[in-house]
């Protein structure tokens, strides 16, 4: 029973941190109309700042400054903020899917930087002593993990809050009316591509603030933690718990990610180890299909947006 | 150096350019990136080996390191594989435009779709490492310091002598020439009486035949492997992009360019950086121009 | 003589006097301290770009536990062997371990082998859980420099080993120009650290060091960059994969036939692969597995059971990984981690009476522990003896390739390889 809650508690942090990924991502897919295949780099932006500033001096390492928690936190930020808004001003202007696969190719760069500048982030080694806040107040790692979920609860809660607020300001509405019908909207004086980069930008630095979360929380930081596969798993979160919709993004992070974990468990208690490999490449294809399927039967996603609007014609 | 790295990068061009071709076909037809299409090159390739496996390679002929039967193989597999590019179509893209989804929806419709094909070959064949022949070929030193692979030259005739059929087909035959009028534009294609369906079925299967046969001749050079299609995908991308979207001759300029970019490139760039030079070249053809060389300026 | 002594809920003085009486019987009298079965677990990247090598690595850990029932389970228990894909995802791996730690509750796991999952598995799971892991093939040098509380062991030898081992090697095939092409991980930056240093040291030139990304389709560029530095010999270190494509581009481009390689190109999968006619006399290093009765009966093992040869990445450490485990678990007192920990060094006592592979020796092995004698374990990669850090050293051999066979020409001993080493770095 202890051991199952413990997991449960390890399993709800992450999901927190996913939580925030997709709410960002939310921001600008769900409300902007912006398709960012490149969660994965300011992800990572947002995890290695925070851990070149905050983990304990190495001798390899250029960084580790082994600055308090919260400057690697306010950093990741703000570095990710800068770094988004210089790949919007980039690929603002892109049509849909070239924007997509814009964004797709700025992950893999800063994937690759990561792995390749050595000096600064280990490259294939990771940054590792990466500490925690507050850790010191908390005997044992149930209750380190306890109050990081609280801890977590309260960030989400303000994300969540905070976001909800922008989205139902005049900001957020001008926001909806350029996704729905640019044209009309700037004839109305808004700037289109402002209002777009504005988002992108926002959306990217709460990417950035997930990704120092996580670090923190797990303690070590490589580049194989920013694959686009975790892209992949972003994108799914939004769609199945629904776009356009904050509750929508954290149900679906929630779905998916448990789908993913417990998926992995079934395999390993129904196939025998030596077939272990068959059992995986499976496990994969249920969740493709499940994502295929959810897009064919319930494109909307679990909690769809509340407005129904038109959608511009296919072709 | 400079020499080697261009004529390595033609040959390298010549495959990615054939999967292009079939790429900037949906692309301008279909308007969506269908990020699916790599894995028809790993299922051309493994269809083909599955073929081969009943076949044998044949011996080597022609100085090449395998025999016709490799060929036969290789159309028998792109023809196999073209009908389940449509197939995949009918199943989950098609369902998806009548309901009237957002283009971005098919986008990531074909991610999964990758995700399983990918894995269903896994399931199939495992991760180990499969070969059509063990022949080893020795480079023939054409120019001083140059070395060219027999293999390579045959499959940049055969990458021509493809793009030459399609021009014929695109130029003089019905349905091509209603695929060139439906990627100009598709909405008055329809009102000439335009079979759309059939357009964009033959669409789907001349693009699932070209990419299957990319795949083969890249799993000769010298393994296939379940990542085979994936790994080019990017490179794809941008050669189809490069050249200008639903331009057939800007899709071969695109593959041969892009070949010779990344060879160039890493005379210069850290090894360590090569997947990104498609994407550095992409951002800065998007940048500059981004109907591609030989595409048209969109109205 | 000592007796084990097993503390559980039911009380220490109930449980003595119960040894005691059973001790005649003494299996049944371990039975009742312990929950059967005795569940383990196993952390590997059974898809993802390393999965090529996995499936050898994840038979041998199977057949590792088959051993250890066999000969006797743990304190009389069978184990459980629980396995777990990791994707080759950091988030994946993590969540798993936990998984297999919380909520199946395995005494000890084995895991994996990137190093971008076991650092976090390390961080999150194994230091704060107190949890003993054993990993077969994770090779990143700073997982053992403290931080995982002395929970983490592995039974492949530090790059270091290897990589002065071939630096020695190459040196006295007399090869000093040379080029090197490695991959872009972990693995491959670790291992051509210590290598340059020895090279150098030893006399040689590395002409240029070419970096590649695994899951390549071609490697013409790196292996042409390598080439124009015009190396009298090259140095591979990578996977048998990418390696075959490597190998094969380097000698189409009329590249020097002398080439050493890495412990993972010591597969029939890598001969075959380039064509056993165009790699005669390749060599490479790997972790001694002293040619003798442990190696061998371990090799005649596995072929038995999977059908196939048992060379390969990982799968000899893996081997000695799960056995290791299930002996210190036998030899702890009870299970839980600190005394695991404890213990995982006493299965390779100096002095001991040595104890090799496979089901019968174990059930030797089990019987020495519960009279509490010592024991010198002898795994399929050799005698298994950790350092302070939790790291394996050991001797090395070099391996090559003979008329399409991959043959042992010799090994280098352990007090050889400590004189390498200081000579390498004074």
């Amino acid at each position: 029973m202890m051991g199952l809650a413990s997991y449960l508690v390890f399993f709800a942090c992450v999901v927190l941190v996913l939580c925030i990924l997709t709410m960002g991502l939310n921001l600008q897919w769900g409300f902007t109309g912006l398709f960012n295949a490149g969660v994965a780099g300011f992800y990572a932006i947002g995890g290695y700042t925070h851990a070149i500033l905050t983990a304990a001096p190495s001798p390899q390492l250029m960084g580790n400054f082994g600055l308090p928690w919260l400057v690697g936190i306010i950093a990741a930020m703000l570095i990710t903020a800068v770094a988004a808004l210089v790949v919007g001003l980039i690929t603002i202007r892109l049509r849909g899917d070239y924007l997509a696969i814009a964004t797709f190719g700025i992950g893999i760069m800063i994937q690759l930087v990561s792995l390749n500048l050595e000096s600064w982030t280990g490259g294939s080694q990771g940054i590792t002593r990466i500490p925690k806040p507050l850790s010191t107040w908390f005997e044992g790692s149930l209750t380190y993990n306890l109050f990081y979920l609280v801890f977590m609860v309260v960030v989400v809660a303000l994300v969540y809050w905070a976001l909800e607020r922008i989205l139902s300001s005049p900001w957020g509405r001008v926001l909806r009316a350029i996704r729905e019908d640019e044209m009309a909207a700037s004839s109305l004086g808004k700037s289109p591509l402002s209002y777009r980069l504005q988002s992108f930008v926002l959306g990217s630095t709460l990417m950035g603030l997930a990704g120092a979360l996580y670090v923190t929380f797990i303690g070590f930081v490589s580049p194989f933690d920013f694959l686009p596969i975790l892209t992949f798993q972003v994108w799914a979160m939004l769609i199945v718990g629904g776009s356009g919709n904050n509750r929508g993004a954290m149900l679906g992070a929630l779905v998916v990610w448990g789908i993913w974990a417990a998926s992995g468990v079934a395999v390993s208690k129904w196939v025998p180890p030596s077939h272990a490999a068959q059992g995986a490449a499976i496990q994969v294809i249920l969740i493709g299909l499940t994502l295929v399927l959810m897009l064919l039967f319930k494109p909307r996603g679990l909690l769809g947006e509340r407005a129904v609007v038109s959608r511009h014609l296919v072709w | 150096m400079i020499v080697q790295a261009i004529v390595d990068g033609i040959f390298t061009g010549a495959i990615v350019s054939l999967g292009a071709i079939g790429l900037s076909l949906t692309l301008q037809i279909m308007r969506f990136a269908n990020f699916a299409h790599a894995e028809f090159m790993t299922i051309g390739a493994y269809l083909a080996l599955a073929a081969v496996g009943l076949m044998g390679p044949g011996a080597p002929s022609l100085g090449l390191s395998f025999g016709w039967q490799l060929l036969v193989a290789a159309c028998l597999a792109a023809a196999l594989a073209g009908v389940l590019s449509w197939g995949l179509d009918l199943v989950v893209f098609r369902p998806l435009r009548r309901s009237g989804a957002a283009p971005l929806v098919l986008v990531f419709a074909a991610f999964g779709a990758a995700l399983i094909l990918r894995h269903v070959l896994v399931l199939i064949w495992g991760h180990d490492s499969y070969f059509y022949t063990r022949e080893l070929q020795l480079g023939v030193m054409i120019v001083p310091g140059v070395r060219v692979l027999p293999d390579q030259v045959f499959i940049l005739a055969l990458a021509i002598f493809l793009v030459t059929l399609l021009h014929l087909y695109l130029t003089h035959h019905r349905t091509g020439i209603a695929m060139r009028a439906m990627a100009e534009s598709p909405s008055l294609s329809q009102v000439c009486g335009i079979e759309v369906d059939r357009v964009m079925r033959t669409t789907w299967i001349i693009s699932g035949f070209m990419a299957a046969m990319a795949g083969v001749f890249s799993g000769l050079t010298p393994q296939l492997h379940p990542e085979l299609g994936s790994n080019i995908l990017l490179s794809i991308f941008t050669a189809a992009i490069f050249g200008g979207v639903g331009s057939l001759p800007g899709a071969v300029l695109g593959g041969l360019l892009v070949g010779i970019a990344e060879n160039l490139f890493l005379l210069v760039a850290d090894p360590g950086y090569k997947p990104a030079m498609p994407f550095l070249l992409l951002l800065g053809v998007l940048w500059l121009r981004p109907q591609g060389l030989l595409g048209e300026k969109a109205s | 003589m000592q007796l084990p002594i097993t503390v559980t809920r039911m009380g220490l003085n109930r449980r003595l006097l119960g040894l005691l009486l059973a001790f005649a019987a003494a299996p049944a009298a371990w039975a009742q301290s312990t929950a059967c079965p005795v569940k383990v677990g196993g952390i590997l990247p059974l898809t993802g770009s390393m999965a090529p090598i996995t499936k050898k690595i994840a038979q041998s850990a199977e057949l590792a536990i088959e051993h250890v029932n066999q000969g006797g389970g743990v304190k009389g228990c069978p184990v459980q062997f629980i396995l777990r894909d990791d994707q080759g995802q950091p988030t994946v791996g993590v969540d798993a371990a936990k998984y297999l730690v919380d909520v199946e509750r395995v005494q000890a796991f084995t895991g994996t082998i990137s190093s971008g999952v076991t650092g976090p598995i390390i961080s999150a799971v194994t230091a704060p859980s107190k949890v003993v892991q054993i990993s077969c093939c994770s090779s990143a040098s700073a997982f053992t420099d403290g931080r995982s509380a002395g929970y983490f062991f592995r039974t492949l030898p530090t790059s270091k080993t290897q990589a002065y081992a071939t630096a020695s090697e190459v040196s006295r095939r007399g090869m000093k120009r040379l080029a090197v092409i490695y991959v872009n991980t972990d693995f491959g930056t670790d291992m051509l650290r210590f290598y340059r240093g020895a090279h150098k040291k030893l006399g040689g030139e590395i002409l240029a060091e070419v970096a590649y990304n695994d899951n390549q389709p071609s490697y013409r560029a790196e292996v042409t960059r390598a080439l124009a530095s015009k190396p009298e010999a090259l140095l591979l270190i990578g996977f048998p994969k990418d390696a075959v494509t490597i190998i094969r581009e380097w000698l189409s481009q009329g590249g020097p036939r002398k080439v050493a390689l890495n412990n993972s190109m010591r597969t029939m999968d890598f001969v075959n692969g380039v064509g056993a006619q165009f790699v005669e006399d390749f060599f490479g290093m790997d972790n001694a597995q002293e040619p003798g009765p442990h190696v061998d009966a371990f090799n005649d093992a596995f072929q038995k059971k999977w059908n196939t040869d048992s060379k390969g990445p990982g799968v000899h450490t893996q081997y000695d990984a799960v056995m290791v485990m299930a002996l210190a678990m036998n030899i702890a007192k009870d299970l839980s981690g600190p005394s695991i920990r404890e213990a995982v060094r006493r299965v390779h006592t100096p002095g001991g009476t040595p104890v090799g592979t496979g089901p019968a020796e174990f059930k030797k092995a089990i019987e020495l522990i519960r009279a509490g004698k010592p024991i010198k374990y002898f795994g399929a990669t050799g005698p298994i003896e950790f350092d302070a850090n939790g790291d394996v050293s050991g001797p090395a051999l070099v391996w090559k390739i003979t008329g399409g066979q991959i043959v042992t020409d010799r090994t280098i001993g352990l007090t050889d390889m400590q004189a390498l080493t200081r000579r390498v770095e004074e």
